[in-house]
């Protein structure tokens, strides 16, 4: 994801919002917190966003408003609330959420579940979403399963970011919260990167 | 909140408890609790004092009341002196007429404030009504901000739809300089809507912008209009 910054103007110039469908959305966290950047420049204080997120996300709280009021897009969107959500096996396989690949390694290493609670389902979820990408195989799966597992409870409340990195054939996963920048040594590889948090997100719109 | 069990505490005069979760609560005198406390009405009349977080449906100070945690519920009123050292987070109405000070920040569907009101942090609102001062140490932000000043009030910044500042009317006495001004002082102020008066602030962002007198304002930036009193100060101003 590039790191390219939008001013606020230009923000408001593009999308054609007003300042007071920001505010009021920045109010109801559709917008996080974060992604407010306070920079001084030669006309003074100027406010500026992560462009491509926040143009996704503005992209999307439009597209949804006319069906769902505020509160239930902030629902929807902000990670730390995840709903009382509750599917079936069936339910998932039915709605293609995830491949039966993945289900039986999930069922291999947690035994058989009919019924998936939310953690259960971000698991299976970012697991299947790797499996069907590529970047992984099955036992490097079976890693990160652990990783998830063990990282259980606190995935939601702060950002975190899974990596995948490769030595000589040899796999290691990381769970990481609130990681910016990080640099590997030149024989390891970074296979994976990925935001735990979009992936809520992901999910939540898939349900 | 369910509370039909649940008993009242009363304390007149000196006396402590330790917190719980009551029906009522009423501390009038000294009163003292030590500790988190739960409950559908709460009152402080004259100096009580709560130690720990306030969890309530309807809530009043009126005297010289002390919250030393965080408040959360529907209703809060202040009259008198009260503060609260961590954050305000209310569903409905928070009132405060005589002086209230907060340590966090403050959150609720509605605030009016008639005397003064010092906030540490974010103030974050659908409609914000002053009659009086305030001071915001962070974000003031509001569907619509409606403030009459008396004295002198400031924020950090303050963003909105609609921002209507209105100055002292001073009438037969504006021959004379007022002994206390009143003063609105601000970082950045943007909105949809502007009435500006007797503001001072570094920049000023708006679709419909109009500048009233005795503002210092050193940039404007506007989409739409712009209207500018012959008493007002602007170092400059621009169309984006």
């Amino acid at each position: 994801m590039s790191n390219e910054l939008i001013s606020k103007k230009d923000l408001l110039d593009l999308t054609g919002i007003s300042y007071g469908q920001l505010y009021r959305w920045k109010r109801k966290d559709l917008i996080p917190e974060e992604w407010f950047i306070r920079k001084s420049t030669f006309t003074g204080q100027e406010t500026f966003f992560p462009k491509e997120k926040v143009l996704e996300r503005i992209d999307k709280i439009q597209s949804m408003k006319e069906t769902l009021s505020l509160d239930e897009l902030a629902e929807r969107l902000s990670p730390s609330s995840s709903a009382m959500m509750e599917l079936s096996r069936k339910e998932l396989l039915k709605r293609n959420i995830v491949t039966n690949v993945s289900l039986e390694l999930y069922a291999k290493e947690n035994g058989t579940a009919e019924e998936f609670q939310f953690e259960q389902l971000l698991e299976l979820f970012i697991l299947d979403k790797l499996l069907s990408s590529g970047d992984i195989s099955l036992d490097e799966g079976r890693m990160i399963l652990q990783v998830l597992q063990e990282g259980r409870g606190r995935l939601n409340k702060s950002k975190h970011e899974l990596l995948l990195i490769r030595k000589l054939g040899v796999t290691s996963c990381l769970l990481v919260a609130g990681a910016e920048n990080i640099m590997v040594d030149q024989g390891s590889r970074v296979t994976v990167m990925l935001s735990v948090e979009s992936c809520i997100e992901e999910l939540k719109t898939n349900l | 909140m369910k509370n039909g069990m649940k008993g009242n505490l009363i304390l007149n005069g000196y006396g402590s408890s330790n917190g719980g979760h009551f029906n009522e609560v009423k501390l009038n005198g000294r009163g003292i609790v030590n500790g988190d406390l739960e409950c559908v009405l709460f009152e402080c009349n004259g100096s009580g004092t709560v130690k720990g977080d306030l969890k309530i449906d309807r809530g009043k100070i009126s005297g010289s009341g002390k919250i030393k945690g965080g408040v959360n519920g529907n209703d809060f009123t202040i009259e008198g002196h009260g503060s609260v050292s961590e954050g305000v987070s209310l569903v409905n109405k928070m009132n405060i007429s005589g002086s209230g000070k907060i340590g966090g920040s403050l959150r609720a569907d509605e605030i009016k404030i008639k005397g003064k009101a010092t906030i540490a942090t974010d103030c974050e609102t659908e409609s914000f009504q002053t009659e009086g001062q305030f001071a915001i140490g962070g974000l003031l932000s509001a569907d619509h901000i409606d403030v009459k000043l008396y004295g002198e009030s400031s924020a950090l910044e303050i963003g909105g739809q609609t921002i209507k500042i209105k100055g002292k009317k001073r009438g037969f006495f504006h021959l004379f300089k007022p002994f206390f001004p009143a003063k609105l002082t601000a970082d950045v102020i943007e909105g949809d809507e502007l009435e500006l008066e007797s503001t001072n602030a570094k920049i000023v962002r708006g679709k419909n912008v109009t500048i009233g007198p005795e503002c210092e304002i050193d940039l404007v930036e506007y989409k739409e209009s712009i209207h500018l009193d012959d008493a007002a100060k602007v170092r400059e101003f621009r169309k984006i």
